[in-house]
């Protein structure tokens, strides 16, 4: 399962923005995200597949779209 | 509503405020969406980056009764994108300013300020008092408190956050279109530790981020007062200033925030935010700007800089270099009874401390100084 993965804010400046990525599950995406980025591993952030927000293990299917969402502070 | 739509001519002679008049010939809105808006009571957390654009607009556009809480002075580095204040500002309280400044925009709304700190001990009878809270603060502690207090009193708040180039905004305690009531803890249950996510002091923003996010947080203020449009409610908006592209997931109801929240008035007064955040730690004396020049005068105090060698900006005091990263293999021998800390912002001289207080335990007394280094230039430029 091929799935296309965007990041923002702190996130995205580790993971360089946009990538393709197989995994079939959001746990199997998330430990293959830390072997090839281990500095994600001191980081938060919530994961939305295809713009909804997961906390599950959650299946992915073909051409996904999963977003990693740090929080921000900022005011 | 009917009357609005069968005799929208005479609904013009109803109202002679020249202020309104585009909202008043503005389809959809008109005279009845402007009596909600002089009807309502919105509070504004935090009157920096975010607030002053947040204020400006619900100012102008007749917010009835406007709350403005926020306990800094300005500074020199705010004035890059708070646009409320002037250079002859500097040093006074934002709250009061803000206030001064909206009162002159229009003088027919009531403004309230509170000039400190939302704390556990306030936090509820304040916001009890509102109908809409925007939350425009620039640190998790006050954000997280900000939530659970709206959480407890069932308050929709408008939350907005920013870094670098980035915002984000959301509305919570209100009804998405599934009838699910979402709040921050449902998009992160618990509050990073301080090493997770940089500041604007640290990070960094461009000035106009600020203005943008600030006013789409306005913009769903109006929305939940007036009833107009589709509230972004239990959704979540990032935006990016340098390429434009917006993205929106929707925050799922989940059990995970149910063992963090406090679950009531009790529970919420009991619970140390500043603790949660790890932005304060037991047995570590917080030493402000003021209070961190005086330990200059104390001979039995030593001052360490615990930031990594060449970051700048360089401190103009004597002090000994320590960087963080060396303390955790071998703590140095201290001979003073004083250790005073510090870093760039008050992060990292807090774990500093608290290897410290492994260390000695309660032989020495340990202190660092919040907001770092950047905190002691801004002090320095006020006085």
């Amino acid at each position: 399962m091929k799935v296309r993965v965007i990041a923002f804010g702190q996130i995205a400046e580790i993971t360089g923005g946009e990538l393709f990525i197989e995994a079939q599950d959001t746990v199997v995406l998330k430990a293959a995200l830390q072997v090839e980025f281990p500095t994600l591993a001191d980081k938060k952030y919530a994961i939305a597949v295809n713009n909804k927000l997961v906390t599950e293990v959650t299946a992915l299917t073909e051409n996904d779209v999963v977003a990693l969402m740090p929080p921000y502070s900022g005011g | 509503m009917w009357w609005h739509s069968c005799r929208p001519i005479q609904e013009d002679n109803m109202e002679s405020n020249e202020r309104y008049a585009r909202h008043y010939s503005l389809k959809g809105f008109g005279t009845t969406g402007q009596q909600k808006l002089a009807a309502a009571r919105v509070l504004v957390i935090g009157a920096g980056g975010l607030g002053c654009p947040v204020l400006q607009y619900l100012a102008s556009v007749g917010v009835g009764d406007i709350g403005i809480a926020d306990h800094d002075t300005v500074s020199l580095s705010n004035l890059q994108r708070q646009v409320l204040f002037s250079a002859e500002d500097i040093g006074k309280p934002k709250a009061g300013i803000a206030a001064a400044r909206l009162k002159a925009l229009n003088p027919e709304i009531s403004i309230t300020t509170i000039n400190g700190a939302i704390t556990t001990a306030n936090a509820l009878e304040i916001i009890t008092e509102y109908d809409v809270i925007v939350d425009c603060t620039d640190n998790f502690a006050t954000r997280y408190l900000v939530n659970d207090a709206c959480v407890l009193l069932d308050k929709p708040l408008v939350f907005g956050a920013i870094s670098q180039y980035e915002g984000q905004v959301s509305v919570f305690n209100m009804p998405n279109q599934k009838g699910d009531t979402i709040n921050y803890r449902h998009l992160f249950a618990t509050p990073p530790n301080p090493l997770e996510v940089q500041d604007c002091n640290e990070a960094g923003v461009l000035g106009v981020l600020p203005g943008i996010i600030g006013t789409l947080q306005a913009t769903e203020v109006i929305k939940i007062i007036t009833g107009i449009g589709e509230v972004l409610a239990g959704k979540l908006l990032t935006f990016n200033l340098l390429n434009y592209q917006t993205y929106a997931f929707e925050i799922t109801v989940h059990d995970l925030e149910a063992g963090v929240l406090p679950t009531n008035e009790a529970v919420f007064k009991a619970t140390d935010y500043e603790w949660l955040c790890g932005t304060k730690a037991a047995g570590i004396n917080e030493l402000d700007a003021e209070a961190f020049l005086r330990t200059f005068n104390d001979a039995d105090a030593i001052i360490i800089d615990v930031r990594e060698n060449r970051e700048l900006p360089k401190a103009d005091f004597d002090c000994l270099q320590m960087p963080l990263s060396t303390l955790t293999d071998n703590l140095p021998e201290i001979i003073e009874n004083n250790i005073i800390l510090f870093c760039q912002s008050g992060k990292r001289s807090l774990i500093a401390g608290q290897l410290f207080l492994e260390h000695y335990k309660n032989q020495k007394n340990i202190s660092h100084l919040t907001g770092g280094i950047l905190a002691l230039q801004e002090y320095g430029q006020k006085h």
